[in-house]
C-alpha cells in the first residue's frame, strides 16, 4: 500500500464517523479486496462476470488483480471501490457485561465468595461435532496461552465432547448437579443452531430446572442479544477466553444467591 | 366488542405463543395493542425474547415495530430504555437480570415505539405479571420468542394465543396439521378428579416420576426420566396403572417402554408443554395404545394465521382461513393482517 496523501479532491484525511468508509492507501478512499469463486470456465467472460458483480454489490472501479483457473470454476481476487458509508457512532451492542478477573482471581472468588466447588458442564450439542470452541473454553490446556476451566481449583469442568444430545446433556447436569451448562455450536447451516439451542432451554423449563442453573451460549455467530431471544443468560462469541466465561458464572452465583 | 374486550374478561395473563418463527407473534400482538387503544384498556406488555427491533437477528427480515400507547405497563431492560422513541416513566427496577441487562418496569408516559424484553425463564416471567397488575395493567400480553413453547404452561398465563402460519410449510394441509396437533396436545384431558389425582398432588412437590398401583404409589429413583427409558420400562410392572413424569416427555422417555407396557398404563403430565414429541410420532405412539393425560391443560383462547411466510411465498388468506377454522373446534380463528374476523 502506498503513501497517506490525498489524492482526490473529494476525499478528505480526517475520519468522520458517521460515515466511515474501507481504508485501502488513503482515507475514505473506500477500497476493498475481495476473494470468492465463480462457477463458470476462466477466461475473460469470468472476469467480466466477477466485475459485474462487484459492481452490484456497490463497488465502484473494480478490478480483477489475479483469476485462477479451477477447472470449470474461476477464483478471483478483486480490488473495488466500495460506496458505502457506515455510521458509526449510532452503533450499539450489547456485550455481556462483567469485570473479568483472570484465572488466580477467579480462584480466590470461589474461595472466598462461594465456598464450594463450582460445577460447569459443556458440550456440543446437537448434531455438531466441531469442538473447538468447548474445548478452548474447558481443555486444561486451553487456547491462546489461556488455560481452560479444566485448570481452575475449585471449578470441577465437565466436557462431554461433540454431538451430544440435549436430553443427555441435562440429564448429565442433573446428575452432576450442574451449576452451569456451555453449550457450544460452530455449525450453524440452515440456522440448525437456533433450532438446537431453543430446543434445550425449552427441555429445561420442562424438567424445571432452567432457574436453577446458569446457561450459556457460544460459538462464532452468537451474541450476547441472540442469548436474549433464545432464553438464554448469555452468549459469547469469538476472542472469548475461559475467565472471560467463569467470570461470568462465578459473579452470577454470587448474584443470584446460589452458594 | 373486540377479541381483546372479551379475553380482557376471562384471563389476567395471555401468553402469545407461535407455532414458529415468523409466525405471526408480534404481528397478533399490534393487532390486540390496536384493539385496546380504541377500548381504551390498559394494557401490561412483556416478551419472553426480544421485540420491537427493526431487523430480525436470526433472519436479518423486516420485523413489525410495536407502537405502545400512553398508560401502557411496559417491561425493558436497561440496554433497551435509550432505544425507545416513546417516553417512559421508570416505576422500578426489577431483580430478573437479562442478557440486556436488568428489567426496569415503565409506563408510557408518550406513545410511541419501545423495544421490549422480559426474564428468560418463565418462573421469573410469572412474578413479573404480579408485579405488572399491581400498577394497575388491566390484561398482561406476553409475546413470545422463536417457536418457545414453555410460556404456554399454565403456571405463567392463564391463557394463550397461538400463532400460526404459512412459515411452517409450504403445504397448507401441511400447516393445518401441525396447528391442529399442538392445538390438540394444549387440550388434553385433564386427569379427573378422584384417588389417583389426589395420589399424586400430594407427591407432586418432590418433583420425582411416580407409579402408582391401585392404592399404593412408587417414587423412582431417577432425577429425571431423560435417557431413562429402559430404566422406566423395568419399573412398570404388572401392576403399575398410572405413571407421572413430572418433566419432559420425549422420545428418549418412552422408546424403550415395551408396547404391551405402554398399552397398559396411562401417562400422567404435568402439563401439555411437557411434551416434545411431533405429529408424525404422537400418532405413532396412539396407534400402539398410548395414552396421556395432564393435571392441567391449556386454554387456547384464540389462533391468529398469518398466510404470508418470510420465504416469500403466501397461501390465500380466505383459504387458509377456511381450513383453519373447518377443524378448529371452538376457538375463534383471526388473520390478523386482515383485521377483525371474529366469528
Amino acid at each position: 500500500m502506498g503513501s497517506h496523501t490525498t489524492h482526490s479532491a473529494c476525499e478528505t484525511t480526517t475520519v468522520d464517523l458517521t460515515n466511515v468508509k474501507p481504508y485501502g492507501d488513503t482515507m475514505n478512499d473506500g477500497m476493498m479486496q475481495l476473494s470468492f469463486t465463480l462457477p463458470v470456465p476462466y477466461g475473460e467472460e469470468a472476469n467480466e462476470a466477477a466485475k459485474i458483480l462487484a459492481r452490484k454489490m456497490g463497488l465502484d472501479e473494480p478490478a480483477v488483480v489475479f483469476s485462477k483457473d479451477m477447472v470449470g470454476f474461476t477464483y478471483f481476487v478483486l480490488y473495488g471501490k466500495c460506496q458505502h458509508t457506515v455510521d458509526y457512532s449510532t452503533i450499539k451492542v450489547t456485550k455481556v457485561e462483567v469485570d473479568v478477573m483472570d484465572r488466580l482471581e477467579c480462584e480466590k472468588y470461589i474461595t472466598e465468595n462461594i465456598k464450594r466447588p463450582v460445577v460447569i458442564v459443556g458440550a456440543c450439542s446437537g448434531t455438531d461435532a466441531h469442538t473447538v470452541g468447548i474445548d478452548a473454553i474447558m481443555n486444561m490446556k486451553g487456547f491462546h496461552e489461556h488455560f481452560g476451566l479444566e485448570r481452575y481449583h475449585g471449578i470441577e469442568a465437565v466436557n462431554m465432547g461433540s454431538q451430544v444430545p440435549n436430553e443427555v446433556l441435562i440429564a448429565k447436569a442433573i446428575e452432576v448437579n450442574a451449576d452451569a451448562i456451555l453449550v457450544s455450536q460452530i455449525v450453524t447451516q440452515k440456522d440448525v443452531h437456533i433450532a438446537n439451542l431453543t430446543n434445550l432451554a425449552e427441555l429445561m423449563e420442562a424438567e424445571g430446572i432452567r432457574d436453577k442453573v446458569i446457561l450459556i451460549c457460544g460459538g462464532p455467530r452468537i451474541s450476547h442479544e441472540l442469548a436474549q431471544e433464545l432464553g438464554y443468560d448469555a452468549g459469547f462469541g469469538a476472542h472469548t477466553y475461559a475467565e472471560d466465561v467463569a467470570s461470568f458464572i462465578l459473579t452470577e452465583i454470587v448474584k443470584r444467591k446460589m452458594v | 366488542m373486540g377479541l381483546l374486550s372479551q379475553l380482557k374478561q376471562k384471563y389476567k395473563t395471555l401468553s402469545i405463543v407461535g407455532m414458529a418463527k415468523n409466525a405471526g407473534k408480534t404481528t397478533a400482538l399490534n393487532y390486540l395493542i390496536e384493539e385496546a387503544m380504541d377500548d381504551g384498556v390498559v394494557l401490561g406488555i412483556t416478551s419472553t425474547g426480544r421485540d420491537g427491533e427493526s431487523c430480525d437477528l436470526v433472519t436479518g427480515t423486516d420485523k413489525p415495530r410495536v407502537f405502545l400507547d400512553t398508560g401502557t405497563i411496559v417491561s425493558v431492560p436497561v440496554k433497551l430504555y435509550d432505544m425507545a422513541e416513546a417516553g417512559l416513566e421508570i416505576l422500578c427496577m426489577t431483580n430478573y437480570s437479562t442478557a440486556l441487562g436488568q428489567i426496569m418496569l415503565c409506563r408510557v408516559a408518550e406513545s410511541g415505539y419501545v423495544q421490549i424484553a422480559g426474564p428468560v425463564n418463565t418462573k421469573d416471567h410469572k412474578k413479573m405479571c404480579g408485579e405488572m397488575l399491581a400498577y394497575g395493567a388491566e390484561i398482561i400480553l406476553i409475546d413470545g420468542a422463536v417457536d418457545r413453547k414453555s410460556i404456554a404452561a399454565p403456571d405463567t398465563s392463564d391463557a394463550i394465543i397461538l400463532s400460526t402460519g404459512a412459515v411452517l410449510s409450504r403445504s397448507m394441509k401441511k400447516v393445518v396439521e401441525e396447528t391442529v396437533h399442538i392445538v390438540g396436545l394444549y387440550q388434553l384431558p385433564e386427569l379427573e378428579k378422584g384417588n389417583v389425582r389426589e395420589l399424586i398432588l400430594a407427591g407432586q412437590k418432590r418433583e420425582r416420576i411416580m407409579l402408582i398401583k391401585g392404592e399404593r404409589v412408587e417414587l423412582l429413583d431417577l432425577k429425571t426420566g431423560l435417557s431413562a427409558g429402559k430404566f422406566l420400562d423395568e419399573a412398570i410392572d404388572e401392576d403399575t396403572e398410572y405413571i407421572y413424569i413430572p418433566g419432559a416427555l420425549t422420545s428418549s422417555v418412552i422408546s424403550d417402554i415395551h408396547p404391551t407396557k405402554l398399552k397398559q398404563v396411562q401417562f400422567i403430565l404435568k402439563d401439555p408443554t411437557k411434551i416434545f414429541i411431533d405429529a408424525m410420532h404422537w400418532q405413532q405412539l396412539r396407534k400402539k395404545g398410548f395414552t396421556a393425560k395432564v393435571l392441567e391443560n391449556i386454554t387456547v383462547a384464540a389462533l391468529t394465521v398469518n398466510p404470508h411466510a418470510p420465504a416469500g411465498y403466501s397461501f390465500e388468506h380466505e383459504a387458509l382461513l377456511k381450513a383453519m377454522r373447518s377443524v378448529i373446534d371452538g376457538i375463534p380463528v383471526i388473520d390478523v393482517k386482515l383485521g377483525g374476523g371474529v366469528q
